[in-house]
């Protein structure tokens, strides 16, 4: 389930300190994240972060880590428009930083696309998983293929 | 063509588990092929195939038809292309947002301490 993630990153001129503001401090977070007003953000694990994201609604995702300067992470609950982000309804957001020379390496992942409950679900047999490829792989294959047909 | 977020999830749901990945792989290698085929292949029981089956059926990603007393499923690739590009989408949304932050931190912000990159006064500071 590891592999269920999507990764960016980006070097930024600027501090670790600065780029955490930019990351939390709600008028920042409501231009990266937002409409551009500002986004009521309750600091701390546990505390709710308001994104509006217009036409696609609001959602009140919920922090998870808060580690100045180097660590911040939220669950998202990009499906479900005015829903309170839970473990079974959201991805998990972290984002990481790291100093690099003058400026930081700013990560992102967005993870837990597939552990949304699935009542239908025989019991997983994970003793398999080192005999088989990875999801990202068979995506991978299938987007080829895909890009071949429409090519 | 854009993918429901619901509908991606169902895909990524069902290849979250490695047996149904492993299914889709015989599935795609063989052309088509019965639950019991698939059963005497893999490690599991014709019932948990089954089981399984109707998982990659509801998320789009196989269609059976009848063939006698058993049903033959085969592959559509289409659903997984389809959150292939969904999947490129979420990741280009994030690299746009990257930016963004980016810009953020290195543009200069009133009352804050002197940084580093120059604003435009007439003279190059490099």
């Amino acid at each position: 389930m590891s592999q269920d993630r999507i990764e960016q990153e980006i070097v930024i001129d600027a501090s670790p300190e600065r780029v955490w503001a930019v990351l939390t401090e709600p008028e920042h977070v409501g231009q990266w994240f937002g409409q551009g007003k500002p986004a009521p953000i309750d600091l701390r694990p546990g505390g709710v972060m308001h994104l509006d994201h217009g036409e696609h609604g609001e959602f009140p995702t919920v922090i998870v880590d808060v580690d100045p300067p180097r660590a911040f992470s939220y669950r998202w609950a990009s499906g479900y428009p005015g829903e309170t982000a839970t473990e079974t309804n959201s991805t998990l957001v972290e984002f990481t930083l790291a100093a690099e020379g003058a400026g930081t390496r700013l990560k992102v992942v967005e993870s837990g696309f597939t552990t949304r409950t699935n009542p239908a679900d025989p019991s997983p047999d994970a003793s398999y998983e080192s005999h088989t490829t990875g999801w990202t792989g068979v995506l991978a294959e299938l987007k080829k293929r895909s890009e071949k047909l429409a090519a | 063509m854009t993918t429901e977020p619901g509908a991606a999830e169902d895909v990524l749901t069902a290849l979250a588990d490695p047996t149904r990945r492993l299914i889709l792989e015989r599935l795609s290698r063989r052309g088509d092929a019965t639950a019991t085929v698939l059963a005497e292949e893999l490690p599991v029981s014709r019932q948990a195939v089954v089981k399984h089956l109707a998982v990659l059926d509801h998320a789009g990603l196989v269609t059976a038809r009848r063939d006698g007393r058993e049903r033959r499923y085969q592959v559509r690739p289409d659903r997984l292309a389809a959150t292939a590009r969904w999947m490129n989408e979420v990741a280009a949304q994030w690299s746009s947002r990257l930016s963004v932050i980016k810009r953020l931190a290195e543009t200069d912000v009133p009352g804050t301490p002197e940084p580093r990159s120059h604003v435009g006064q007439g003279e190059p500071t490099e």
